[in-house]
């Protein structure tokens, strides 16, 4: 590999150098973020050839999901036509391509409202509960990794690899049934369901209701809102939270082992930052892999939990699209989450190199 | 003469294992001097790693336990600490380099970072100030360059590495570095550097230095006295110019005829016979019989002990014994013809 990092090696290093040196890296990571972009295109061309064939696939008919089962045949036919849906396949394709480039995800058949307006709200929705669940997943799961590595094969270890079994093979409906018998039903401490209490009359901003609140200084909303939150995303971040804790069981065993952490401890440095430093980071890797391709699929928007608890977000909006016969949004909106699955690697993939300096990126 | 330092005596660091218990170090006796260089020699498995180790309190326990004796530095038993003082013990009083500078760094840190660690582990002082010590430190085992703070162990070659592991068992002044094989991974000109580093430490810190190696060639070079282990125990022990010249144990001939000579022309090298013992089941007698050529019926009867020959010279064989005796008959009686 060739020397990045020129000016330590070379012996000659100043610290003029290494301000010029500092902002050539910027530009390396910043050509290399663009190059990923634009890889992004061939990715959304396939996702929204793949999308348009299985949406038209689907058997049923959008215009007799507008019009209901009672309708003429001759009133099917003008609606059809009035959307183009009488068009060949290919010409139905070009045309929905066309908008795309122009920056049009197109307008719901159901609702006749732009999309772009219409999928944000849910969007937050998800995103919100998305980033909780994956707040709890990684707090709980990477702790109890850490702390079944430390204690290796004693009673600890095999107790926190038993929950993790049990998080990662619990159904989430059944999950998310029983936190509502328990919680709400029985206890009665948190709500069931929705994203706040519709009494409240709350009137979002951004449609993150936390930042939402918060920015009016509404308290009470934003306990209300957080209240709302937290047994949807204790089912959702379950299964991730199992699925990190085995990841970082294993990968700070492997770490443990190592050479430099018995240096770390040869110069006397505390239990807790042999851990939680030395170990740690060089375990991080496989772990932030981890994060991105379970924070990706959260992003995707999680159906089950959102029918379970009546959350408004993206899953639930595209189960709608897709019982509707919804084309357009169910075609704009899978594009969406493929982007935001693509641009999360892409983030993930950038914190490698923040994370191990031996990874470099921008070099043909 | 010079302080006792460090004293290990009849120590035992004994491995509980499912398949049964294995006495990696089974009453051990060694002592260092302050600013003495010792040499600890033995094939692979003897227990000389397992020693070092012990001194440093990194023997993970469980699986293993000290099954009795004690490690003292200057007068205190370490195997009686708890681990908040093992803290201020580790890289403070006695430091410790591998035998892997490839791999004792830690790759995602800085070697500033991990310097400065080492050094405001145990003293008192602003960051800023580590820095400058750490730059210091570095400078003394020859790297002197700009900005090796801001560099990762990545950029480093092998012995730079080593140089850096060095400086930073050293930043501290600890009393006793133990050395675990710190050349092995090295080449041959870049051994000599860091032994010729090493040395020029010892004499200008005063600080004592416990060398593990199985390289007779490094110890010869370096080591003011030799220890001999072989199977968990302290075969022989004396000063590395009577080891070479006039060894007494069996074990210690056996490695000292395995080094090719430059004056000598041989088909083939020699090599001892056989191999280490398995540690779950020691001969009983003698822990070397099964290797030795000179074995005796008590040798495989009776396990010898450490028979003290002249000027601290020990040896762990039946032959020292009746060689003592003949020259207890010789000086007491003048009974014995001249030869």
């Amino acid at each position: 590999m060739l020397p990045l990092f020129q000016i330590g090696s070379t012996g000659q290093g100043s610290i003029g150098e290494t301000a010029v040196f500092q902002r050539k890296v910027g530009e390396i990571v910043f050509a290399y973020t663009v190059r990923r972009l634009l890889m992004l295109i061939p990715v959304l061309i396939g996702m929204s050839i793949i999308t348009f064939s299985i949406v038209h696939a689907i058997p049923g008919d959008p215009a007799r999901a507008i019009l209901g089962d009672k309708a003429t045949p001759e009133a099917v036919e003008k609606i059809r036509t009035h959307l183009g849906l009488d068009q060949p396949l290919y010409i139905q394709y070009f045309e929905y391509v066309k908008g795309l480039l122009q920056g049009d995800l197109g307008e719901s058949l159901i609702t006749q409202r732009p999309i772009a307006e219409e999928i944000g709200p849910y969007l937050a929705g998800t995103m919100e509960l998305a980033l909780l669940a994956m707040g709890i997943a990684i707090f709980f799961g990477m702790n109890l990794g850490i702390l079944s590595a430390w204690r290796h094969n004693s009673a600890v270890d095999y107790t926190a690899m038993v929950i993790a079994l049990i998080g990662v093979s619990m159904p989430v409906f059944w999950l998310g049934l029983m936190e509502q018998w328990v919680f709400a039903q029985e206890l009665g401490w948190l709500p069931s369901n929705g994203r706040i209490d519709p009494r409240l009359g709350f009137e979002p901003i951004t449609h993150f209701y936390l930042l939402d609140s918060l920015i009016k200084g509404d308290f009470y909303a934003f306990n209300d809102a957080f209240n709302h939150m937290i047994l949807p995303a204790v089912a959702l971040g379950t299964i991730p939270m199992a699925i990190i804790a085995r990841m970082t069981r294993s990968s700070m065993l492997e770490v443990m082992r190592s050479d430099y952490v018995r240096t770390a401890r040869a110069k006397g440095v505390s239990e807790f930052l042999v851990i939680y430093k030395h170990t740690l980071k060089n375990a991080f890797i496989p772990i932030l892999t981890v994060f991105g391709l379970q924070m990706g699929l959260l992003l995707g928007g999680a159906v089950l939990t959102e029918t379970i608890f009546s959350w408004p977000g993206v899953g639930q909006y595209l189960v709608d699209a897709i019982n509707n016969r919804d084309y357009p949004v169910i075609q704009s909106g899978i594009l969406i989450i493929a982007t935001l699955f693509v641009l999360i690697n892409l983030i993930v993939d950038l914190l490698y190199a923040a994370v191990d300096p031996r990874i470099q990126y921008g070099k043909e | 003469m010079a302080e006792t330092l460090l004293e290990l005596s009849r120590f035992k660091m004994h491995f509980h294992t499912d398949k049964g218990v294995v006495k990696a170090v089974d009453g051990v006796d060694i002592t260092v001097d302050e600013g003495e260089i010792v040499g600890l020699v033995g094939e692979s498995g003897c227990g000389k790693s397992v020693t070092s180790l012990s001194v440093m309190g990194l023997v993970p326990q469980p699986p293993g336990k000290v099954e009795g004796g004690s490690i003292k530095l200057s007068g205190r038993d370490l195997t009686r600490l708890k681990r908040k003082e093992w803290q201020r013990v580790r890289g403070n009083e006695v430091a410790m380099i591998f035998q892997e500078p490839m791999t004792s760094l830690n790759p995602v840190f800085t070697l500033g970072n991990q310097m400065v660690e080492a050094i405001r582990q145990h003293k008192e002082i602003n960051k800023k100030e580590a820095r400058q010590l750490a730059r210091e430190t570095l400078q003394e085992v020859g790297i002197s360059r700009d900005g090796i703070l801001d560099e990762y162990p990545h950029q480093l070659s092998g012995g730079m590495r080593q140089r850096v592991m060095i400086a930073m068992a050293m930043v501290c002044r600890p009393k006793l570095l133990i050395a675990d094989e710190p050349t092995t991974a090295l080449d041959v000109t870049i051994q000599a550097q860091i032994l010729d580093l090493m040395r020029r430490l010892n004499r200008e810190t005063n600080t004592a230095i416990l060398m593990i190696t199985h390289d007779l060639g490094v110890v010869a070079e370096m080591c003011d006295r030799i220890i001999v282990m072989y199977a968990g125990q302290v075969v022989e022990e004396t000063d590395a110019r009577r080891l070479f010249r006039n060894p007494q144990h069996p074990y210690t001939i056996g490695l000292l005829k395995s080094i090719p000579q430059l004056d000598r022309r041989l088909e083939r090298l020699y090599s001892i016979p056989g191999n280490v013992p398995n540690p779950r089941q020691m001969p009983s007698g003698c822990r070397f019989v099964p290797r030795c050529e000179h074995a005796l019926d008590i040798c495989r009867e009776k396990e010898p002990p450490l028979f003290s020959l002249e000027d601290g010279h020990t040896s762990r064989c039946w032959l020292n014994a009746e060689e003592k005796e003949e020259a207890d008959r010789d000086t007491t009686g003048n009974t014995a013809p001249s030869s």
